[in-house]
C-alpha cells in the first residue's frame, strides 16, 4: 500500500469554546484534487490553515508525506516550502511586482539566488499566462490576473501540495474562467490541490473528490458523479439545491 | 498646484505660463540661491580657508554699496517728511543688508551645524525607531509594553526638559568630553553630541509612533501570505510589511525632520551654536533683535522647504501603484 501525501485523522479544532472542527478525517493520494464544499462558517478554511499551520490544532493529527505537520518540534517554515496557498483575496505583495511577487520564496526561503530565481519565475508566470505583465505591481492587474500571479507564487515554491480557499470568490464572474483554467492545467498536470470551492464547473471536470464539510464534519466524501447525482446524505442534497439554485440565479 | 488651476482655466496656456513663472520659479530659484550661498560659504571657509591660508568668515559682498544706497535713499526721504516713511523703512533696511553682509557667514556656520544636528538626530533616531515600532505592532505582551512606555515618556515630557536632563542632570557631557577626537578639528564639541542623543531619542519616539500606525495599516493577510511561502515572521515583516509601512509613513516623516530642522534651534539653551544659537548671539551684541530674527526666520523657512522638496523627490521616487497614496 502507497503512503498518501497527506492524511488527516480525528482532527478538532476550536476557537474559545466554539469547536469549529470535530473529528475530522481526510486522505489524499499524490495527484488527488480534492474539493473541499460546505456552507459558509463550516470550517473549510480552518481546515485549510491547519495543514499549513496558520492555526495550530487542538488534537488530532495530520501527516504530510508520512512527516508529523502538527509536532512541536516540526520545522513550521520547512513545512510551508511544501505546501502552497493561494488565498481568496489573493495577498499579494502589494509594494513588488509580480515576477518579484514571485520570486520573493525561491530567493529568501530556499536560496536560490536572483539570476536562477528570475528565470524559474517567469516560467512560473508564463505557466500562468502572465510573462507580459511581469513588471507590474498588483494594484495594475485586474482580479484574475491577480489570482493567477499567486498561483505562480505558490508553484515557484515547487510544492508537494496546493492549497486554495476560495480562490475566485473575490472574482467578478467574468474574470472566474481565466483562474479556473489555469487550476485546471495544474490539475491535468498532476499537482496535488485540495481546494475549497463552489465553482462546479472546476469540481465536476478536475475533481477526483469531493468533500462535503458542514458544521465540523465530514458528512459526506466521494468521487464528483457520485457526489453531485446520487448523494446519500440529507444534509448534501440540501446544499446542493441550494447552491444549484444560487448558480442559477447568478 | 499650478497644474490644477490650469486644467480649470479658460486660457491654459497663458495661466500655464503665469503659474510657472511666479509660482514655481522663484521658490526654485530662490533655494538653488540660498543652496549655492551655504554650500560656497562651506566651501570657503571649512575648505579653502585652510588650504590657502584665507581669514575664515571673510564676507562674500561689501557692505559699502548698501551704505551708499541707503544714504541716497535717505537723503531722498528727508524732505518728503511723513510721505517719506517708505522710502526711511527702505533706507534702514539696506542698512541692515549692510551689517548682514558680516552676520550672514556665521550664519551659514549655524546652519551646517543645523543640518548635522537634524540629519544626525533623524537617521538615528530612525534606526531605533524602526525596531521599537516593530516591537510595539508584533512584540510579546512585556517587550510592547516597554516600548510603549518609552514612546510615552518621550512624547509626554517637553524636549527642553529632555536636553536639559540629558545635559546637567547626568555625566554624559563629561563622558562625551573625555571621547578621543570631541571637538577636535572638524569634530563638535560635546554638548553637540549631547543635543544629538537628545533629540535621536525624542525622535526615535516620534517617528515610532508614525511607524507603528503605517505598520498596523498593513494589511494582514500580506504577513499571512509572507508566512505561507515558508517566510519566519521576521522575515516577512522584513521584507514585506516593513517596505509598505515605510512607504505610508514617508508624510508623516516629512513632518518629523520639518519639526525637527525647528526643535533643533533648542539645543541653544545647552550652548551648541547653531543657527538659532548664532543668530542669538549676535542679537545680543547688536541689538538688532528684529532684523536679524527675521532674516533667521527666512534661513529656516528655506531649509524646511528644502527638507520638503527633497522628501516630495523621495516620495515620487518610491511611488508605487496600490501602496500608500499615489499621485498620479
Ligand atoms: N481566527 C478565528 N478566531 C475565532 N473564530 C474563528 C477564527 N477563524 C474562524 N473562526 C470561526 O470558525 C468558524 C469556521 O470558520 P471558517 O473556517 O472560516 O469557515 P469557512 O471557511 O467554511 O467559511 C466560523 O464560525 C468562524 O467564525
Ligand atoms: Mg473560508
Amino acid at each position: 500500500m502507497t503512503q498518501p501525501l497527506l492524511s488527516i485523522d480525528d482532527l478538532h479544532k476550536s476557537y474559545g469554546s466554539e469547536e469549529v472542527l470535530e473529528g475530522v478525517g481526510l486522505e489524499m493520494e499524490q495527484g488527488d484534487v480534492t474539493v473541499l464544499i460546505g456552507p459558509s462558517g463550516s470550517g473549510k478554511s480552518t481546515l485549510l490553515r491547519c495543514v499549513n499551520r496558520l492555526t495550530e490544532i487542538n488534537s488530532g493529527r495530520i501527516a504530510l508525506d508520512g512527516q508529523d505537520v502538527t509536532g512541536t518540534d516540526t520545522d513550521v517554515n520547512e513545512l510551508r516550502k511544501q505546501v502552497g496557498m493561494v488565498f481568496q483575496d489573493f495577498n499579494l505583495f502589494a509594494h513588488l511586482t509580480a515576477l518579484e511577487n514571485v520570486t520573493l520564496g525561491p530567493k529568501k526561503v530556499l536560496g536560490m539566488d536572483a539570476a536562477d530565481a528570475e528565470e524559474a519565475g517567469r516560467t512560473h508566470l508564463e505557466q500562468v499566462g502572465l510573462l507580459e505583465q511581469a513588471d507590474s505591481y498588483p494594484a495594475e492587474l485586474s482580479g484574475g490576473q491577480k489570482q493567477r500571479v499567486g498561483i505562480a507564487r505558490a508553484l515557484a515554491m515547487d510544492p508537494e501540495l496546493l492549497l486554495f480557499d476560495e480562490p475566485t470568490s473575490a472574482l467578478d464572474p467574468e474574470l472566474v474562467g481565466e483562474v479556473v483554467e489555469v487550476m485546471r492545467d495544474l490539475a491535468a498536470e498532476g499537482i496535488t490541490m485540495l481546494v475549497v470551492s463552489h465553482e462546479m464547473d472546476f469540481a465536476r471536470s478536475a475533481a477526483s473528490d469531493i468533500v462535503f464539510l458542514d458544521d465540523g464534519e465530514i458528512v459526506e466524501h466521494g468521487p464528483p458523479e457520485q457526489l453531485f447525482q446520487n448523494p446519500t446524505a440529507e444534509r448534501t442534497e440540501q446544499f446542493l439545491s441550494r447552491l444549484h439554485a444560487h448558480e442559477e440565479t447568478a | 498646484m499650478s497644474t490644477a488651476e490650469s486644467t480649470t482655466s479658460p486660457n491654459p496656456g497663458l495661466r500655464d505660463r503665469v503659474g510657472t513663472v511666479f509660482t514655481v520659479r522663484p521658490l526654485t530659484v530662490g533655494l538653488a540661491l540660498f543652496w549655492v550661498w551655504v554650500l560656497a560659504r562651506w566651501t570657503t571657509d571649512f575648505v579653502l580657508a585652510g588650504v590657502l591660508g584665507l581669514d575664515r568668515g571673510t564676507p562674500f559682498v561689501p557692505a559699502a554699496p548698501f551704505l551708499t544706497t541707503a544714504d541716497t535713499v535717505a537723503s531722498l526721504a528727508a524732505p518728503l517728511g511723513v510721505a517719506g516713511a517708505p522710502l526711511v523703512w527702505l533706507a534702514d533696511t539696506l542698512r541692515f543688508a549692510a551689517d548682514a553682509t558680516a552676520y550672514l557667514p556665521a550664519l551659514a556656520h549655524g546652519i551646517w551645524t543645523t543640518v548635522l544636528l537634524t540629519v544626525f538626530s533623524v537617521c538615528l533616531g530612525f534606526t531605533l525607531a524602526l525596531p521599537l515600532s516593530v516591537v510595539r505592532v508584533y512584540g510579546g505582551r512585556w517587550a510592547r509594553w516597554l516600548a510603549l512606555s518609552y514612546t510615552e515618556l518621550i512624547r509626554g515630557t517637553p524636549l527642553l526638559a529632555q536636553l536639559f536632563v540629558l545635559y546637567f542632570a547626568t555625566s554624559l557631557t563629561q563622558v562625551l568630553r573625555g571621547v578621543p577626537g570631541v571637538g577636535v578639528g572638524f569634530v563638535p564639541a560635546q554638548a553637540f553630541w549631547v543635543a544629538v542623543i537628545s533629540f535621536t531619542l525624542n525622535s526615535a519616539a516620534y517617528q515610532s509612533e508614525y511607524l507603528r500606525a503605517s505598520l498596523e495599516s498593513v494589511d494582514g493577510g500580506q504577513l499571512t501570505a509572507a508566512r505561507a511561502i515558508g517566510l519566519s515572521k521576521l522575515e516577512g515583516i522584513r521584507y514585506v510589511v516593513v517596505p509598505q509601512g515605510l512607504r505610508l509613513a514617508l508624510p508623516s516623516w516629512t513632518n518629523e525632520l520639518v519639526y525637527l530642522i525647528k526643535y533643533s534651534s533648542l539645543a541653544s539653551f545647552i550652548t551648541v551654536q547653531e543657527l538659532y544659537g548664532r543668530t542669538s548671539t549676535i542679537a545680543n551684541e547688536t541689538y538688532q533683535y528684529t532684523e536679524l530674527f527675521v532674516l533667521v526666520a527666512i534661513l529656516y523657512l528655506a531649509l524646511v522647504v528644502s527638507a520638503s522638496a527633497l522628501m516630495d523627490r523621495v516620495e515620487s521616487h518610491t511611488a508605487t501603484a496600490g501602496v500608500g497614496h499615489t499621485r498620479q
